[in-house]
């Protein structure tokens, strides 16, 4: 009987010992796409928080606690990305960075704000995701209404008077497209083709055929890389020479390996600056610790939009001295101003959204770099 | 008149592709009754061993461009039959006698491991092959305009095809293959070694997807560890359309779906490509259950 008294004490104090460990830390969730079709982006936006948080905790980590970084998994796909919601909601993180996807982060934006758990989406950038009004939604990337705008003034200085329009009927791609086909029907542009192609194929020489037939000046895809660069490759191999301009989600350097250099040639896409186009010396130092970490440059600048995240959040702590949501909120919506993030300034409007200019057009050089375009 | 043509090649070469990726759920399915999920995974394993096996050994610069691709087409093609054999052995061997759903279930199981087992070894981004190892000629017939390549990948297929049918008519392996779909207890009794005729399906079957897999990456460059899917089940698709454990039904399904997705891309819409083809799959469905060419039953391999 005694013997079995000191055991439940002795594991008291161990549980006990457990759970104070654990409150040591300040838990932030990352959901990324770690397999699937963007496995590539999720990786390299657990890359960029891994080295962050070290960085942090090297130096005393937020409110003298370390902060701890749980990954999960949406797999690209929204039906996982709801599981893996619903895991982390669980495990007492303060706030969760990610998705790349719209559509994957629309499925779990109402699990999280049900939970009080700040969101802070760093690629999701189609409209409606912050016109829901949820309080704790915010995210580092600018919204499709702001790119189109650009996307229309791109393909205006191009003095394209039929533009075709592809997308492949994503949430983001979609909206970007019919944000794009509005705009510039305003200005008297003719869209002689608008469709959607089916993302995980090949073969897009039926599309492209299509497109052709309809003759435009300018093509605009709002889809995503693997699909642009294989567009560009077959269109290239059909003698079609047709200039393309993509969305920012065009923007990753495995365009350019998928198309082949001289397909990839005079290729314009609309982005965040790159990583290598900030000239903040936050962005510079971040840069060379990523390089002497993992060997290369990050590829994506999503990925770095997540680092950015993941920087404000933890701010916000610092600052207001508190984990409470409502506080934390608060604190993003109102105080947050002129934050000196990877990719710029940052602060957020009453929706969630980043304010200020963000995008930028760049367009594929002989040699596969990507040039800033003035 | 001009874009149809230029639609009906894009469709022949994209189908030729199906059709060989086809013959391996055919073969499988006649034999066993079985539906090898894993066999779009064999393709992607094709692709993904062809790549490494060309950089690797940089065959093209050895050998030149034409013997460097044969030798390369043999090699692939072995190592993923070795794959068949072995998933056969592993995941399907066990369950014969077991509950169909359980070999089914196996299957799907096999191909997560397959994927995913290529996503840890390769990485999660796309791979691509090295650029311009192919001849970059095309046939231009008055606007119509045909890449050499998509006449090989074309012709390799029907090669294939047709030697596939010619070696289960022809041969005692194949007849032997022919007498286990029809029965395989009836085989048995016959003295045919229906295990060894399983391992035969498992062997050509997934050498054939292996070599559609190889055609594919360096036909068009970019390959990652989940396009198996998407092809496996198209292939599929195929093999139901022309009617499933027949052979020359997997050719015809395999080459007719990918023209009506090309024709239905050009004439109705591109978004709605693939509902068109299932669409026509199901319409052949209602029509015939059996499939096109799924009429003479006793005939299955």
């Amino acid at each position: 009987m005694k013997k079995g008294l000191v055991a439940v004490a002795a594991l008291c104090l161990l549980l006990g010992g457990v759970i104070a460990a654990k409150a040591d830390t300040i838990k932030i969730g990352l959901m990324g796409p770690m397999t699937g079709p963007w496995a590539s982006e999720g990786q390299e936006m657990k890359q960029v928080l891994d080295l962050l948080a070290a960085d942090l905790n090297a130096k005393g980590g937020v409110l003298g606690k370390k902060v701890e970084v749980i990954a999960d998994d949406d797999g690209g796909d929204p039906r996982t990305a709801a599981l893996a919601a619903q895991r982390l909601a669980t495990q007492g993180i303060v706030a969760v960075i990610g998705t790349y996807g719209s559509s994957i982060t629309e499925a779990t934006q109402n699990i999280y704000n049900e939970s009080k758990i700040l969101q802070i989406a760093n690629g999701s950038t189609a409209i409606r995701l912050t016109e829901k009004g949820l309080k704790y939604f915010f995210r580092t990337c600018p919204r499709d209404d702001e790119q189109g705008r650009v996307a229309v003034q791109a393909i205006e200085k191009m003095g394209a008077k039929n533009v075709a329009i592809l997308h492949d009927n994503t949430t983001y791609a979609k909206g970007l497209a019919d944000e794009a086909r509005g705009l510039l029907e305003g200005k008297g542009v003719k869209i002689v083709f608008f469709d959607a192609l089916t993302p995980g194929e090949r073969d897009y020489t039926a599309i492209l055929t299509k497109l052709k037939g309809a003759n435009p000046d300018v093509v605009f895809f709002t889809g995503y890389y693997p699909e642009a660069g294989l567009l560009l490759r077959q269109k290239k191999e059909m003698n079609w020479n047709v200039p393309f301009i993509g969305g920012d989600a065009t923007n990753n350097p495995d365009l350019v390996k998928i198309a082949g250099k001289d397909a990839a040639q005079g290729f314009y896409f609309l982005s965040a600056p790159l990583p290598k186009d900030l000239p903040s010396p936050e962005a510079k130092a971040f840069l060379d610790e990523f390089k002497k970490k993992y060997g290369t440059a990050p590829n994506s600048i999503y990925a770095v939009l997540a680092g950015d995240g993941f920087r404000v959040i933890t701010a916000a702590i610092q600052a207001t001295q508190s984990t409470d949501p409502d506080k934390l909120a608060e604190y993003l919506h109102k105080q947050l101003k002129d934050f000196a993030g990877l990719t710029g300034k940052i602060a957020f409007n009453e929706k969630g959204d980043r304010v200020g200019e963000v995008y930028r057009v760049y367009k594929v050089d002989a040699e596969g770099n990507f040039i800033l375009q003035p | 008149m001009e874009e149809f043509l230029q639609q009906l090649t894009n469709g022949l070469a994209v189908g030729g592709i199906y059709a060989l990726i086809a013959l391996g759920y055919t073969m499988v399915y006649g034999v066993l009754k079985l539906i090898n999920f894993a066999h779009g995974d064999l393709f992607t394993i094709g692709s993904y061993l062809g790549l490494t096996l060309l950089t690797s050994m940089a065959l093209v610069d050895r050998l030149g461009p034409v013997a460097g691709i044969a030798v390369l087409v043999l090699m692939v093609m072995g190592l993923v039959a070795l794959v068949g054999a072995l998933l056969e052995r592993v995941a399907y061997r066990p369950l014969r006698h077991s509950p169909r759903l359980s070999a089914v279930v196996s299957a799907l199981g096999a191909s997560i491991f397959f994927s995913n087992a290529l996503m840890l070894i390769y990485g999660a981004r796309f791979q691509v092959y090295p650029q311009g190892i192919l001849p970059k000629t095309a046939i231009d017939l008055f606007g119509l305009y045909v890449p050499l390549v998509r006449v090989l990948m074309l012709g390799t297929s029907v090669v294939m095809m047709i030697a596939l049918y010619t070696f289960i008519q022809k041969t005692k392996i194949g007849t032997a293959i022919r007498a286990a779909a029809i029965d395989q207890d009836a085989a048995r009794l016959m003295g045919i070694d229906v295990n060894r005729v399983i391992l035969m399906v498992f062997l050509i079957g997934p050498a054939l997807g292996g070599a559609a897999g190889l055609m594919v990456g360096l036909h068009y460059g970019q390959i990652n560890f989940t396009m198996g899917w998407v092809y496996g089940l198209k292939a599929f698709t195929a093999a139901i359309l022309g009617g499933i454990g027949n052979i020359p039904g997997a050719m015809v399904g395999g080459i007719l779906l990918g023209v009506i997705e090309a024709l239905g891309a050009a004439y109705l819409s591109v978004a709605w490509k693939d509902a068109i083809a299932f669409g026509v799959l199901i319409f052949i469905l209602i029509v015939r259950p059996t499939g096109l060419l799924g009429e003479r039953v006793a005939e299955k391999v």
